[in-house]
């Protein structure tokens, strides 16, 4: 059998382990980006601010997430949290629910310090005369950051956001290793029981390119578009 | 004229860290005056105009704006800006408005103007421009000199009750600084009170009242606009003066 009929005979077979994992991997990335765009909202905030504790405790945040390796993080999260007493409840309808919270909560902690440079970066590259022009003529600082920043910083921030997504969707393949059926844990599934590893890691790595492939491509899409709206 | 002094500026002195910018400066400006400031770069001209509406915070001394201490505390300095014009070096138009946007958005949410209202009165200043057509560009459709005039335009939506310049034709190509002079001379025939930072000799010359020579953060001259080129007195603004004319 050639390569490419060992691809097929794996996928007829064996698809829907795929597919179950693409569908997790799409779930879990997704959740994460939005939590990670709430808390990195508010850590970008902290970050900024003028209240000195708050920026400390932002930036220790980042930079120490920044530093260390995501896969020490969720083994903190999912091993070294329940030493010191804090688990994440089983819900019943939901199978693994606990095992799939660490994973998103250790996916979100990290997507937040990122996203909060993204944010942080976004809206510090907005000329500050923009800020002056506004203070000057009578804007309160909110109303200046409401109506004439964030609306620039915004055309900073999202095409930086989309490549975070891109991003997420790649590492969270590391959760695998915690035992949540994303699609790497298919994928070992299906070598397990087929012992074809070359094939099935091909697949694999297929179904990630089309999945982040699609994801940059709407990014770029809609760059052009804003572009145009100036 | 027997004017009250809109801005009295007492012992005023900033420092950027260990440099000190402007050094226990005291000036009166009145009402309806145009008064230019001239002097070398870093002589702390374009700081001292920062100070007079607190983008810079003065490390000491007071700014009384119409007998108002707009460093003490308790001031609602944002209501103080309403009156206070400001006119940059690089316009600072809000490049997510169109140039009818940038002219309302301050009357309608700040002085609670209808909307209806601030876009004649935004119209009727862009027809005496020769700019109405411009009225839904973005910034960056806009030449410097269409900006800079747009970028006055904004101020005086607020009827402020003075002006700030801050070299209001340094950032401009040299055929587009007669338009923007023109609408600064128009303004000051009109009465505003105007404090102008600038390099044009010529205009100070011809439009100001009055003229300081601002250098090594100290008001080194203080003369009428006649007096000051026919007869200046400080040495170093004689050697300045040699230089620029």
């Amino acid at each position: 059998m050639s390569f490419f009929e060992q691809i097929l005979a794996l996928l007829v077979r064996y698809y829907p382990y795929f597919l179950d994992g693409v569908k997790n991997t799409l779930i879990i990335s997704a959740l994460s980006v939005v939590l990670g765009l709430f808390s990195g909202t508010l850590m970008a905030v902290m970050r900024m601010g003028r209240i000195k504790p708050l920026k400390w405790i932002a930036v220790a945040y980042i930079e120490f997430i920044r530093g260390t390796p995501l896969m020490v993080q969720l083994m903190f999260i999912f091993y070294g949290l329940p030493m010191i007493g804090i688990t994440f409840p089983d819900v019943s309808f939901i199978p693994n629910f606990s095992r799939f919270m660490a994973g998103v909560v250790a996916m979100s902690m990290n997507s937040c310090a990122y996203i909060a440079e993204v944010i942080r970066s976004g809206i510090q590259a907005v000329d500050v005369g923009q800020m002056e022009a506004a203070r000057s003529i009578g804007f309160k600082s909110g109303e200046s950051m409401r109506l004439v920043i964030l609306p620039q910083a915004v055309k900073n921030i999202l095409p930086a956001l989309g490549n975070e997504f891109v991003t997420v969707i790649k590492e969270s393949s590391i959760v695998s290793v915690i035992g949540i059926s994303d699609l790497m844990y298919g994928t070992n599934g299906v070598i397990a029981i087929t012992y074809r590893s070359l094939p099935a890691l091909a697949i694999a790595a297929i179904m990630y390119f089309i999945m982040t492939f699609i994801g940059s491509r709407l990014i770029a899409i809609l760059e052009k578009r804003m572009n145009h709206a100036r | 004229m027997q004017d009250k002094n809109i801005i009295q500026v007492r012992n005023l002195s900033k420092n950027f860290g260990h440099l000190e910018v402007l050094k226990d400066i005291s000036i009166d400006f009145k009402e309806k005056e145009v008064v230019s400031i001239i002097g070398p770069s870093g002589g702390g001209k374009s700081t001292f105009l920062r100070c007079l509406n607190l983008l810079e915070k003065p490390t000491s001394g007071s700014i009384l704006f119409d007998g108002t201490d707009l460093c003490a505390k308790g001031v609602d300095i944002n209501k103080q800006r309403e009156r206070i014009g400001m006119v940059f070096q690089h316009f600072n138009l809000f490049n997510n408005m169109n140039v009818m946007r940038n002219l309302t958005v301050a009357p309608v949410k700040i002085k609670k103007m209808e909307k209806e209202e601030a876009e004649a009165k935004a119209m009727d200043l862009l027809k005496r421009l020769g700019l109405e057509d411009k009225a839904d560009y973005y910034p960056s459709q806009l030449s410097g000199g269409q900006k800079q005039r747009i970028a006055i335009m904004r101020s005086l939506m607020m009827d402020p009750d003075v002006m700030l310049f801050d070299e209001p034709t340094s950032a401009l190509d040299p055929e587009m600084i007669g338009e923007v002079l023109d609408v600064m001379k128009q303004l000051a025939k009109s009465g505003m009170t105007m404090i102008i930072v600038t390099h044009e000799m010529r205009f100070a010359r011809e439009v100001s009242s009055r003229v300081l020579f601002l250098d090594g953060g100290k008001v080194d001259e203080d003369a009428t606009a006649k007096e000051f080129f026919t007869h200046p007195k400080s040495p170093r603004l004689i050697s300045f003066l040699d230089k620029v004319l």
